[in-house]
């Protein structure tokens, strides 16, 4: 930034006292890169530096330089963070330089991590800032793994009960923008049952708010299953959630009947409106592969003949027409309770 | 005469199932034929030359047909590009991964050995003393000369020395500082078992997985240097079944936090490359998982939710529409590079007795596979996953027409994802299972000979716990007869080992000299070699 872009270290006095030191000596690589003149130029001082060991405000600008045509340039990123913490340059400086390239490279571990020391390192962090931020880069990039784990990370590093309780407007704000991002259902669970965002579910609470929440949770997630019941996240957070509370699949049953028959069946249905059992949209595409699948596990887990019986049937369905591309995983199944009928 | 089934949108219509549609549409065209559904039909087969007629010219649509009309691995176009890779080098837009000329090197390298291409000596000399200038001062490799040294570098560096290396002067194997690289993994490792990939750097499965590999191969594992490791992998695990990139030690901030207790959150939803991650790092912990390993931080020993991983990979794989490749979250895409990472998965939960070889195959009662040959896919394949379809969609979508393969059509080929396509399609090609029988075979063929001694004060490993890490590195065994390439036998590639991904032989190569044990003998009657 201080020095114009087309100027190379090699020609810059200011630059003239540093030694530039090629990357290969004594050897012809095999499966070299050809670099652009630019960046082996800034390459070459960079290594340089790190042989002199110099940490110095110049040393900035130069990593600076390197990570903005390479931001997964990690030994860059570690020479900068110990030069920055050397100079003792305000750390706030540095958070707003990364607020811009954390958006320009948003997929770089690097400018996550980054952010991450320096949050670390300062602790006169603002978290409410820092989730703001967050929230706007997940605008932008709905799924991307880097900026959600360290959302996650952020929120147990701080550990603050407010800032759980938000983290669920946040969620189904995202999840009404796409109620198929699994990321955003990822970090339901992360709150919701492993962190503070369940009125303490994660670290401790109560029988009656753990009741009050599973019932939350139950209630939010078949009201989203019915809006697009052919939703592999949707489906995957209600196992999740009825397996961390040891609740049985059998109990969700009347809601997920209603997911595996055909439309033309359900002609005559009642219109009385149960808000515990949703039904389908009228645009649902049924039946649903993934209720046939919890159908057949309830029925699996009963633990009985009748009910392994029952899932063999509903195996079958899956393999020979409704997901046949996953035909020996059905089988599979039906091998495993083969094994127990009549045993 | 129907065609696959649409992902369901149920009128619902969002961005994850817009992105999704688009690239049905396009994956559907490189689809042989759109207007047959044999491929629905598992059972039915279109293998090979009985594939379908309407294909026509294969230049035209661009699509990698033979004269015959099967799917053809172009081993010719590919083998050019590694070639132009290796040769002239990459492309100025390759700068992005300047830190990871390690990993360069390795996908080249290990893309020719999937390949049955082995490297002329002059080129292999070049490609040692390349690798080898990469290892950093203080220990481990970097992502090039005077970069520091981190843990995903120097898998990718030992696993090249593991293709081209050799012991003696300049061949690189004894050129290798274990007491440094041992101090440079001891120095990342984390309170709750984890590892830093670098100094100053993120915790990550990857690293974990890197350096075990590393450990196993080199012959440096100890107990410290897992403690606490299993606890950290086992917390991975997301409700989903698959894993994530890390879990989260403590919630409480500050110079010395106190450690949750396991399993502690993971932090991101299951991912398919920190899945195979993880579960690799799984398998390669079990020597001392089954030898009664006890965390320091916990009161029994941790586990993972095995059936819950395999509902998961098994999910990833896509329908029919999707050309049968595999995914690496829930709703996302298909991509190539998931072949391995996913498909490639599934045969180290062969390890704990989940798939084809729960039972020693080729047991004298059971017919040999080898006299039903190419009658049809069912008779030689109980695996979980659909290998068929998986090596269809590599065929078909993730080879580039000028060479090299790729994420998916219309992406450019890479480095990167030409070697894991390879990788994976030699995974649904082969059978490659955790042989009890070669386990026990080789432990009865040890040598005693002089470990490891970490100059840290702590101790190394006992001569079982070496014979047994030894053995169970390599009682992988391809099935004889069990292997089945779509296209036909010209398409085959080599076998590759489901932990390290490194061909058999050469896994063998660098384990028998870092163990001092005899290369032939283990090879015997009873181990045949798959590589060129
Ligand atoms: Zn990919």
């Amino acid at each position: 930034m201080t020095s114009p872009a087309d100027v190379l270290y090699a020609d810059n006095p200011a630059w003239a006292d540093v030694t530039p030191l090629p990357q290969y000596e004594g050897v012809n690589p095999l499966a070299p890169i050809l670099y652009t003149e630019e960046y082996k130029d800034a390459t070459d001082y960079f290594r340089g530096i790190v042989k002199t060991g110099e940490k110095s405000p110049r040393v900035l600008e130069l990593t600076e330089k390197i990570i903005r045509l390479n931001p997964a340039h990690y030994s860059a990123w570690q020479y900068r963070f110990e030069t920055l913490k050397a100079v003792k340059v305000p750390l706030e400086d540095e958070l707003k330089l990364m607020d811009e390239l954390a958006v320009k490279y948003l997929k770089t571990y690097q400018v996550w991590h980054h952010r991450r020391l320096l949050l670390t390192e300062s602790y006169n962090l603002e978290p409410k800032r820092e989730l703001e931020f967050i929230a706007k880069s997940l605008k932008a990039d709905t799924k991307n793994y880097h900026t959600w784990s360290y959302r996650q990370w952020l929120l147990a590093f701080v550990n603050d009960g407010e800032l759980w309780v938000g983290e669920l407007d946040f969620v189904e704000e995202m999840l009404n923008e796409d109620l198929r991002n699994n990321s955003a259902w990822h970090h339901r669970f992360f709150v919701v049952w492993l962190g503070g965002g369940g009125g303490g579910m994660g670290v401790g609470g109560t029988r009656e708010e753990k009741e009050r929440v599973l019932r939350r949770e139950l209630t939010f997630t078949k009201q989203l299953i019915s809006l697009a019941p052919n939703n592999p996240s949707a489906w995957n957070y209600l196992r999740g959630v009825l397996d961390r509370t040891e609740t049985p699949y059998g109990l969700i049953l009347p809601f997920v009947r209603l997911y595996i028959v055909n439309l033309s069946d359900r002609a005559g249905s009642t219109d009385i409106v149960d808000v515990e059992n949703p039904p389908p949209s009228e645009g649902a595409q049924l039946p649903c592969t993934a209720a046939l699948e919890f159908t057949a596990d309830a029925y699996e887990r009963q633990g009985d003949d009748e009910g392994r019986k029952k899932a063999v049937e509903l195996w079958k369905v899956l393999a020979n027409e409704q997901d046949t591309i996953r035909k020996r995983y059905w089988e599979f199944r039906i091998r495993g309770v083969e094994k127990k009928v009549g045993a | 005469m129907t065609l696959p089934r649409a992902t369901p949108v149920d009128g619902f219509p969002t961005h994850t199932s817009r992105v999704q549609a688009e690239t049905e549409e396009i994956l559907f065209k490189h689809h042989p034929d759109p207007l047959s559904n044999n491929n629905a039909t598992p059972g039915s087969s279109s293998l090979g030359a009985a594939s379908t007629p309407t294909s026509s010219s294969s230049s035209t649509q661009g699509k990698p047909a033979d004269s015959d009309g099967g799917p053809a691995l172009q081993k010719q176009l590919h083998m050019s590009f590694l070639v132009r890779n290796m040769v002239q080098g990459f492309p100025a837009r390759y700068i992005s991964q300047d830190a990871s000329q390690p990993w360069l090197m390795f996908w080249t390298l290990q893309a020719f050995s999937i390949l049955q291409v082995g490297l002329d000596p002059g080129n292999k000399q070049r490609a040692i003393d390349t690798v080898m200038s990469w290892q950093h001062p203080d220990g481990g490799f970097g992502g090039g000369p005077g970069q520091r040294p981190h843990l995903l570098p120097t898998y990718a560096s030992v696993c090249a020395l593991a293709v081209v290396g050799r012991p003696g002067p300049g061949g690189g194997w004894d050129q290798i500082d274990r007491q440094k690289l041992y101090r440079f993994f001891m120095s990342v490792k984390q309170p709750d078992g984890s590892f830093l990939v670098a100094k100053d750097a993120e915790v990550d499965v990857r690293g974990t997985y890197c350096l075990l590999v590393v450990a196993t191969l080199l012959g440096i594992l100890t107990p410290e240097l897992i403690e606490g490791t299993p606890e950290f992998i086992a917390s991975c695990q997301t409700y989903e079944g698959g894993f994530a990139s890390a879990s989260q030690p403590s919630y409480s901030p500050g110079p010395n936090p106190t450690l949750l207790e396991f399993p502690r959150p993971p932090l991101g939803e299951a991912h398919g490359g920190y899945t195979f991650c993880a579960l690799a790092s799984w398998v390669l912990l079990q020597p001392f998982l089954e030898a009664g390993y006890k965390g320091a931080h916990s009161s029994k020993p941790p586990t993972i939710d095995l059936n819950n991983t395999l509902r998961w990979l098994v999910q990833m794989q896509g329908t029919e529409i999707e050309l049968g490749g595999f995914k690496g979250r829930t709703n996302k895409l298909v991509d190539g590079c998931y072949s391995w990472w996913v498909g490639g998965a599934f045969a180290l939960l062969e390890v704990f007795g989940i798939g084809a070889s729960s039972e020693e195959i080729g047991s004298q009662n059971q017919p040999s596979k080898d006299e039903k040959l190419d009658d049809g896919w069912d008779d030689v394949d109980d695996s979980l996953l659909n290998r068929k379809a998986l090596q269809e969609y590599i065929l078909w979508a993730g080879q580039h027409p000028a060479g090299g393969l790729r994420d998916k059509p219309p992406k450019h080929a890479d480095a990167y994802h030409t070697q894991y396509c390879l990788a994976g399609l030699s995974a649904a090609q082969h059978h490659v299972y955790p042989s009890v029988s070669r386990e026990q075979a080789l432990a009865q063929a040890w040598v005693e000979t002089e470990p490891f001694e970490p100059d840290l004060g702590h101790p190394g490993l006992s001569q079982e716990q070496r014979k047994t890490i030894f053995a169970k590195a390599l009682c992988w065994k391809e099935e004889e007869g069990a292997s089945k390439c779509v296209g036909g036998a010209k398409n085959r590639v080599n076998a590759s080992h489901p932990v390290f991904d490194l061909t058999i032989t050469h896994s063998q190569g660098i384990m028998a000299h870092f163990y001092g044990q005899d290369l032939e003998r283990l090879r015997g009657p009873a181990a045949k070699p798959t590589a060129a």
